[in-house]
Formats: structure tokens, sequence, C-alpha cells
């Protein structure tokens, strides 16, 4: 656990919500009898971990990404795996919505040029409302970063494999596109997909090759459902403006061509980290303990 | 004098001025001389009625039913009664004896059938048995913990000649205090690194809310509400209230985690769902009350006012809880009212019906209703027992004793006992009636969205009515709100009854864990 880690208070809480439990804060053990595994989306759980803990029954990640469990091995063992989808949306959302706005109104550009002594006269600033704002994926992040656009007047548009009912379109205001027409027509584009095998790398040269010239790219999801490559071409070939928050390797390398290419925007992996964000990702993770613990099937079950 | 004349003279003496009730055959006997019988169309709506009319006024009702179907039909009824406390004394007609060996039509042994809902049940044996009786289940009613007692009166004593004694009886003394203890739950405060306090349904009951306010303002200590209180329980607009506990154990431990020390004042801790979690483990608690349960540690018998009243002298220690300032909710507001939000239309209401008592069974939007109306004494009532049915006649009870009646109701509670409208129709109750309708019974979505993923999408959960239509039909002015909300300050003028559909949103809110 980081030095930070309130591990007293995290004690006291559990002895108020499962006394009798023994809490293990550390993966550094030769083995370990426990039937439950807490992780963030930064801990392996891998083969090598599980191996350790013959009595594990669940684990629960407390994050919407779950790419860093080897599922396989927990498939094998008949390990349940659940993930809390839900409970960064907010803030997610609301990342996206920043990080769009930051790119439209110049705001990287006017900051740098005031604190380096210099006051622009000029501005190429524009408005989110009116815009066309393509969503690809349309869960739960996906659902509540359209209901904030609702209040920005954009025409959104979203892609996903499984598309949502009619009604859930007309209470979001969203039309549905297929991939290649929403690349086409969209200024923005935020992708909220996990990472898988069919995901992994998918917007590549073809993709960005179809987006507007100067359209923005937000990717809040994973770094590896970019090819990198592809997106340095785009930014230098069309002028897509990009706001990334995760990488293929986190930390990245600073020295990668990515930090050197003009207009893109970057933040740490936090778009989903708020004060708010985390006391949801700790309540939802004790409500699904609990459920486990009480013989019910835990909730956004995985496996 | 006949039986029923003694029934008839024991009532009037006792102040039990009105009979709630839904007769049949078996109950003619005794209804004989009846001046002031309410009449509902199902007999359930008498006891729920009378649930709400004790609770308003602290003092026994009288309900009479109709035998075994009558008490059958009232059961979840005469339970809620029992767990809001209300004194209703239940009545009802028996087959005559003298043919019961044969069990004949609607004879049944009605004592085992209410058992344990209610505190005390007798069937009379002969006149002499009438007035005693009622009597004492008047006295037993009032006892605490108060709640529904059951009498059965088969046909033949009511023509059965007797002596109305005029016996004396007594009522309990509820202005106990426990002196002996007010220093050593002060001293225990005193000690305590982080003391909070609970309030309950006794202290708009037996008094004490202001008490309790004072004591906490003094001390600096967050008072909490107990869990699905039956009544208000505190003055919500208080700088020390902070709120009220959830009823799963785990969400209540999680509330209380901060605090040492738990002094509930008239209070219980309802539980639901289960959850694994044992209650507050590792905390001392005190329970202060007329009712205590011995489930949670220490308990001290009292009247709560006064109790509080003499640690208000005692109890000393500073702690510094003072509730958040509340900023308002108008953004809020505004996106709700582009949808009919829930809270958009209390807040609505809010502005139209201040003074008014509240009684609610908008099961799913309960805790909206009690956070937009807020509450103080004897301003807001719901059951206890989550049963749906109950708040139009309870509505309809309380209306009978003062004129600043709103009933808030959700589609579902209200189809339950709809007859009620007939009654309020009838005797001209001035009750306003605002119903959220979300068109299904969004609590059980809201319970198998957290415990049983994907049942909420379930047919069964969902249905319709034109709620407009039959409440016309039943004798009351019915309107179906528009965006503008125009139709609450319809609602809000006169004195007449009124019903006004809000159709607000299906969407499922996240109330258990």
């Amino acid at each position: 656990m980081p030095p930070f880690f309130p591990t007293s208070e995290v004690n006291a809480t559990l002895s108020q919500i499962l006394p009798e439990a023994e809490i293990t804060t550390s993966t550094d053990f030769e083995m370990n009898a426990s039937e439950v595994l807490v992780a963030t989306t930064f801990t392996k759980v891998d083969e090598a971990l599980i191996s350790k803990m013959p009595n594990l029954k669940f684990v629960q990640i407390a994050s919407t990404g779950y790419d860093n469990v080897d599922t396989d091995s927990l498939r094998k063992r008949n390990i349940k795996l659940a993930n809390i989808p839900t409970a960064n949306k907010e803030s997610v959302a609301e990342h996206v919505i920043t990080m769009a706005l930051a790119q439209l109104k110049n705001l990287l550009y006017f900051h740098n040029e005031i604190v380096n002594g210099n006051w622009p006269f000029l501005t190429n600033s524009s408005e989110l409302m009116g815009k066309t704002f393509g969503i690809i994926g349309m869960g739960a992040i996906g659902k509540r970063l359209a209901e904030r656009l609702l209040y920005f007047g954009t025409n959104t548009i979203y892609y996903d494999p499984a598309r949502i009912t009619d009604e859930e379109e007309e209470n979001l205001g969203v039309s549905y596109a297929p991939m290649d027409e929403l690349l086409r027509k969209s200024d923005i584009i935020s992708l909220h997909v996990p990472l898988t095998k069919e995901t992994d790398r998918f917007m590549g040269e073809k993709e960005f090759g179809l987006m507007k010239d100067g359209s923005i790219f937000i990717n809040t999801a994973r770094g590896e459902v970019v090819n990198e490559a592809a997106l340095i071409n785009a930014i230098k070939s069309k002028g897509i403006r990009a706001c990334i928050d995760v990488y293929a390797n986190e930390p990245p390398d600073p020295t990668g061509e990515l930090f050197k290419v003009p207009n893109v925007l970057f933040s740490p992996h936090v778009a989903g980290v708020t004060v708010e964000s985390q006391q949801r990702f700790i309540t939802d993770t004790i409500s699904n303990v609990l459920k486990y613990v009480q013989g019910l099937d835990p909730s956004y079950q995985v496996l | 004098m006949k039986g029923y004349g003694i029934f008839n003279r024991t009532v009037k003496d006792l102040g039990l001025r009105r009979i709630f009730g839904n007769p049949g055959s078996t109950e003619i006997p005794m209804l004989r001389g009846t001046s002031d019988y309410v009449l509902t169309l199902h007999d359930s709506i008498s006891v729920g009625m009378a649930d709400g009319y004790s609770q308003y006024s602290g003092r026994p009702s009288l309900v009479n039913l109709h035998t075994l179907p009558g008490v059958a039909n009232s059961m979840a009824f005469i339970h809620t009664a029992r767990m809001n406390r209300a004194p209703v004394i239940i009545t009802s007609g028996q087959q005559d004896s003298r043919h019961a060996f044969y069990e004949p039509l609607l004879w049944h042994d009605l004592k085992s059938l209410v058992g344990s809902a209610v505190k005390y049940s007798y069937e009379v044996k002969n006149p002499e048995d009438i007035e005693r009786a009622l009597k004492r289940a008047y006295a037993i009613s009032l006892s605490p913990p108060s709640g529904p007692v059951f009498l059965s009166f088969p046909m033949e004593v009511m023509d059965q000649e007797g002596e109305y004694m005029g016996l004396d009886y007594s009522t309990p003394n509820l202005q106990i205090l426990n002196s002996g203890e007010v220093e050593r739950i002060s001293e225990l405060i005193g000690r305590a690194k982080n003391p909070a306090f609970v309030a309950g349904s006794e202290l708009d009951q037996y008094g004490g809310i202001r008490e309790l306010e004072e004591l906490a303002s003094h001390l600096g200590v967050p008072v909490f509400s107990e869990p699905l209180s039956s009544r208000a329980t505190f003055n919500s607009s208080s700088d020390n209230f902070a709120g009220e506990l959830p009823p799963a154990s785990t969400a209540i431990n999680m509330a209380l985690l901060q605090y040492d020390l738990i002094v509930n004042f008239g209070g219980e801790f309802t539980l639901y769902p289960y959850l694994p979690s044992p209650l507050l483990p590792g905390k001392k608690i005190v329970s202060v009350g007329m009712s205590p349960s011995y489930k949670h540690g220490d308990c001290v018998f009292s009247n709560p006012k006064l109790f509080l009243n003499a640690l208000l002298l005692k109890a000393n220690g500073k702690w510094s809880f003072r509730k958040q300032e509340d900023q308002g909710n108008a953004g809020l507001i505004a996106r709700e009212k582009k949808v009919m939000g829930v809270n958009y239309v209390l807040q609505r209401a809010r502005k139209h019906f201040s003074g008014y008592t509240i009684v609610d069974e908008a099961i799913s939007s309960s805790l909206l209703v009690r956070k937009n109306m807020g509450y103080s004494q004897k301003s807001y009532f719901t059951a206890r027992s989550g049963q749906l049915g109950w708040g139009l006649p309870a509505a309809a009870g309380i209306s009978m004793l003062r004129d600043k009646v709103l009933e808030i109701v959700g589609d579902g509670s209200l189809m339950y006992t709809i007859q009620t409208l007939w009654t309020i129709s009838k005797y001209n109750l001035p009750v306003k009636i605002l119903v959220l309708n979300n068109e299904g019974y969004t609590i059980l979505k809201s319970f198998s969205s957290s415990f049983y993923p994907g049942v909420e999408n379930s047919e069964f959960l969902s249905f319709s009515y034109n709620i407009v239509d039959v409440a016309k039909s039943l004798g009351i002015e019915s309107r179906v709100a528009d965006p503008e909300l125009k139709e609450m300050d319809w609602l809000a003028q006169g004195s007449e009854a009124k019903l006004l559909v809000a159709n607000v949103p299906k969407t499922v809110p996240r109330l258990f864990i």
C-alpha cells in the first residue's frame, strides 16, 4: 500500500462492517487464505497472485476497467469477478467536457501566451453548442456524458455494438450512427470502450483518416485502444486536436513523439479520479462485498 | 339494559364518539343506537382511518369490523397500527355462540386470528363483560408501547340483559421520570469523546422535540432521526439535525462511524433489508423512552420529554456539530422541471402546503418527501410497517381533527385503498391528495436493481390506470398536473378534497446498497 493509504481508517471502518473479517493490505505474501480480494486497476491480478490465494472466491475491482485481471485464471478456478462501472461516470463525463472546452476555447494556448508575457488579440475559439459530438461506447459513462451534453446544445451521435433502446435514445437526446459515419460527421469524438481483444488498437489509420480535419479526439478509456502512431500522424496531417488521459504505458515516456506534436492536451489517467468518485467506489465496493458475504450475486459481475 | 345499550353507554363514557367501520350481519345487533358511524367501503380502511386519528389526537379510537372477513381483511392494517403504536380499539361482531360448535357461516376463532398483532384480545361472554372489557381495552391501548387491542362480541350477548355499572377505570400515567438515571446518562455523555443523539417517534408522541433540540444545541451534538419512523422525530430545520439514519445495519454503522456514544431518545433501529454487519459493534448505546426494546445496549424507562428536561439541567460537554448550511437546490429543481421530477413537484408543493400535516405513502419518494417538505411536531406521518394502502385512510382520519392535511401518495399505494375517496367525499373531509404517478412499483424496481439485477425490468412491476377517472367516479375533483404545475394552486384552493396527479419520471432511483 502507498504511504498515503489510510490503513488505520480502513480497518476502523471494516470493524463496523464485518467485525470478524481480517484485512491484508499487501500482496507481498507467500500464501494467503483470503476469500475476497479487492483491488484497484493498478494491481496485477495475475496467475502469480491468484495461485497464492487458494481460498479466493471473489475478486472485486474498484474501478471501471479490469484489464489488469487475468480473467482466464479466474475462470479456470471458478472465481467471481466484478468491477464498478458507474462510480466514476460523473467525473469522467465532466473531464471529457472540460478537455473539449479547453480545446475549443484555446485555453492552453492563452495560458501559455499570458505566462510568457504576451497578450493575444485574436482567437479562433469556438463554442461547444451546435457541434456534433460523437460518443464511441454507450455504457454508463457514455450515457452520463450524453446527459451532460444535453445542456450544451450539441448534436450527439453514438456508436456501440449494442444499440440502446429507442426510449433511452430519446431521453438522452442521441442518435445512433454506424462507426464510419460517426467518425466522418463528428467535430468531437470521445472514446468510452473497454480494452478487449476487439478494441485493442481499434482506432487506427483508417479511423483517424475518416475524421474531419481539425476535429477533436478525446481518449479517457484506455491507451491501448488507440494506435498511437496513427494518432500522431492524424495530428500532423489533419490537424486533429487530441486530449489524452490514458496511455499504453503509464507513466509514458516523456520523450515520446506524442509529447512533441502540437494541440494535444494531457492529463495523467485521472479523468475518473475525484474525491466524490473515490467515495462512490468505496461505497460500491463495500456493497458488493456485502452482497457476496450474504450469498447474493454481486452487482456488475463480469465472471 | 340490553347488551348493545351497555356497549353504547360505555363507548360514550370513554369519549369514543366515532366508530370507524364497515358492517356485516354479525355487527348489526351491536350497532343499534350508534349515532356517529363513519362508513368505509373496505374493512381495512376503517383501521387506517382510526390509526391516523389516534396518532394525531393521542387518544384511543374505535373501529368496528365485520367478524372473520372484516378482521382478516384488516390484518395488515392492524399490524401497522401496532408498529405505529396507534391506540386503536378494534371491535367485531361474532357469530351467535349458541351454535358455534357447528362452525357456522362467518364463524372463526377471532382471537387466534388477530394473534400477536394486538396487545390484548378478548371475546366477551356475557353483558357484564362488555363494560369492563371495553374499559380495560381502552387503558391497555394507551399503556406503553401504545397499540391496538381487540374485542369480539357474540351476537346473542347484545340482546341479553345486564347492567351498566359505571366502573371506575384509569388510564396509564405517562408522566414518568426515571430521575435516578439522569445523573448516570449525563455522566456518560460528559465522558464521551464524540456522542450522537438519535430522535425517535416517541418525541412526537409524548413530546420532547423542543427539549432535544435545546439539549443538542447546548452540547453541540448531532441529532439523527431513527430509521423508518412512523412520524416526525425532530425539527428537521434545526441546526443540529444530522439527517435520517438509513435502515440497513451497515449503512447505520457508516452513518454513526465516528461516534462512540449513541443516545437514542424514543426511537427504534428498524432494519431493512438484511445486511451482514452486526448493528453498531463496540458502540455504547443507551435508549431512553416509554417503550425500550432491550434489543440494543442500555435501556432507561422514562418519559423522554421529562427525561430531556432533567438532562438539560445536568448535561455538560462541548462538541461542535452544526449542520452544513443549505445552499438550496435551484439548479436541481430547474433541471427536474423539464421532466416533472419529484423534487420539482415537491418543492412546489412545499410552497403551497406550508403548515399542513403530511401523510406520506409515496414509498420510493419518501426520502425526498421528508427532505423537501421537512417536518416537526405532528407534521408528518407514514406507516412503519412497509404495507401499502395505509396513507389515504390515515390522512382521512387525521382530517377529522384538522383541516390542513396533504396526502402524498404513489400510484401503487393509492390503488390499494382507493375506495377511501368515497368516504372522504361522503363526509366532506378536507384532504388534499398529491399523487406521484410513476406507473409501477418503483421501490421494487430499485430493490431488484440493487440485489437481483434484471428483475427491475419485469413486466409485473409496471402498470398504469386512469387515476383521474377513478377518483372522479368516487366523488373527488381530480386533475393531471401540467408541466408548469399550475394545478398546484388549484389543489391548494378551498377546503374541499381534491386530487392532483403528477406524472413523474419512471427512472429508478438507487435506494439500497
